[in-house]
């Protein structure tokens, strides 16, 4: 069947164009298509809410621009949770390619939407070169990597650091991360200090944060877009106040969603052709 | 002496966190802080290693007018822009007189030109995941027919269309991610924790000496 042979050559910019459309279409109308929260979200989530007024977190922006679409969304959803909760959040960045520029863009959001206040609320302390050495190092005192902020202000003039020194002062650590570092905080600040670690990575990387949330190692997982929707949309269903804020990450499922399903749509039609031509070949039309 | 200080080095470096880590006394840990100080400091020095190395290569290359050239012109006048605007500006927002805010250059070339063009670089993926796996996932045998059940189950039960559809799929999908795929990424976690146990192992003793370069 030659026809099926040349189908099964499909060009590719056919793909490109369908996936395209599947992206722009429900850009420009929004389908708002419901998201289910899975247990490894919601174990992040409900760890937050036991906490109490005044508590501390890390969050560490180990990501750059290229991952922004799918942990940018995770940052403001933890943010605004912490915010309602008056949760003190301690941001850092031991990524080199722009991690401290997101949590810069981030925290203006935070400020921008519900008025957190740096240095009160929450205090963007910077980069720091040295992966596992800086975390080792934020162990013991937080002042010997960051003895300021990311604007140059010395760490014991920062209102939210009186009583911080270390992780053991703090009540959980969460990564949004971005190539080995999620594992990082989980092998090394989890596995050496005891902290409770939780990990916001890209889709393609969350697989292999599933071991370590089986293990214990790490509180739970989101994973990519999807994890960032269901985050978003827990802390929406929690605090009803938040609702005229920006979804970015539900939005965006709409998007995945029609763009999965061209995906599986040509990989049916494709394995179809291919069954053709391969008893075509067989029977030797 | 040229070659047993710096094993020596090594060796003692390499050893001392290990025992301050089971015998965490006072002074032991004392002087473990300052190896971590050190090693954040040395690793910040690789960074400018990386800097002097990048900006050689291509400033060969634009000596010789190799292939490319004009990129690699590109490549230093950005990082020199980009550099400058990073020491002798400041980073995030200013607030002015009037009470508005400006962002400074750095943030501002990087909020809306490096950010961008990373976003759309990675963006491009889609398209080329999409052609790739139309060409890809083939039922050629039961190995590749399963990867192709375990990969439409997990794209279905990953978007909140596929619960609409299939009420079932998210927790089949999820049970994927928890069960066979736990074990194996457990099974390449552990064994790349031991090759990397073995690998200190070797440095610790002196049989592996990669800091001592090729002679």
């Amino acid at each position: 069947m030659k026809w099926a042979q040349k189908l099964l050559l499909v060009d590719r910019r056919i793909i490109f164009l369908l996936v395209f459309l599947g992206a722009l279409i429900p850009i420009l109308s929004p389908i708002g298509l419901i998201v289910q929260v899975s247990p490894p979200v919601r174990a992040i989530f409900d760890r937050v809410e036991r906490m109490q007024a005044g508590d501390a977190i890390l969050l560490s922006f180990d990501y750059g621009p290229s991952d922004g679409p799918e942990l940018d969304p995770m940052a403001n959803a933890i943010l605004r949770h912490c915010n309602k909760k008056g949760i003190k959040v301690l941001g850092i960045s031991l990524f080199p390619l722009g991690g401290v520029d997101m949590a810069f863009a981030r925290m203006a959001d935070l400020t921008r939407d519900l008025g957190g206040q740096n240095g009160i609320d929450w205090v963007n302390l910077g980069y720091k070169d040295g992966g596992q050495a800086a975390m080792k190092l934020m162990g013991e005192d937080f002042t010997a990597v960051f003895p300021t902020d990311a604007d140059g202000v010395p760490i014991e003039e920062i209102p939210l650091m009186q009583g911080i020194r270390n992780y053991g002062d703090l009540e959980m650590a969460i990564s949004l991360a971005t190539s080995v570092l999620g594992e990082w905080w989980i092998n090394l600040v989890n596995a050496q200090f005891g902290i409770d670690v939780a990990v916001g990575s890209t889709a393609v990387s969350a697989p292999k944060y599933y071991a370590y949330v089986e293990a214990k190692q790490a509180i739970g997982v989101m994973g990519g877009m999807k994890g960032a929707s269901e985050y978003e949309e827990l802390v929406e269903r929690a605090y009803p106040d938040l609702a005229g804020l920006s979804r970015t990450a539900t939005v965006g499922m709409d998007v995945q969603s029609i763009v999965h399903l061209v995906i599986i749509f040509f990989i049916i039609f494709g394995n179809i052709m291919y069954v053709l031509t391969q008893r075509t070949r067989r029977e030797g039309i | 002496m040229k070659r047993q200080v710096p094993i020596l080095l090594a060796i003692a470096a390499s050893l001392y966190p290990v025992i301050a880590f089971f015998f965490p006394a006072r002074g032991i840990n004392t002087f473990n802080q300052g190896l971590d100080e050190w090693m954040v400091i040395i690793a910040s020095f690789a960074l400018l290693l990386g800097i002097i190395s990048m900006i050689q290569v291509n400033l060969a290359k634009v000596r010789r007018r190799a292939k490319g050239w004009i990129f690699s012109v590109l490549t230093l006048l950005a990082f020199a822009v980009m550099a400058s605007f990073g020491i002798f500006g400041g980073q995030g927002e200013t607030v002015l007189a009037d009470g508005s805010t400006r962002l400074e250059p750095f943030t501002w070339v990087f909020q809306f030109m490096y950010s961008p063009l990373q976003s759309t670089m990675f963006s491009l993926l889609a398209f080329y995941v999409a052609s790739a796996s139309y060409r890809a996932f083939r039922v050629r045998n039961i190995e590749a027919t399963l990867l192709l059940i375990g990969a439409v189950i997990i794209m279905i039960g990953r978007i909140p269309l596929g619960k609409l559809v299939f009420p079932f799929i998210p927790e089949v999908a999820e049970w994927i991610m928890k069960y066979p795929n736990a074990a194996a990424q457990r099974g390449v976690i552990i064994g790349a924790a031991l090759g990397a146990a073995a690998m200190s192992i070797r440095v610790m003793v002196g049989i592996e000496r990669p800091y001592l370069g090729k002679s």
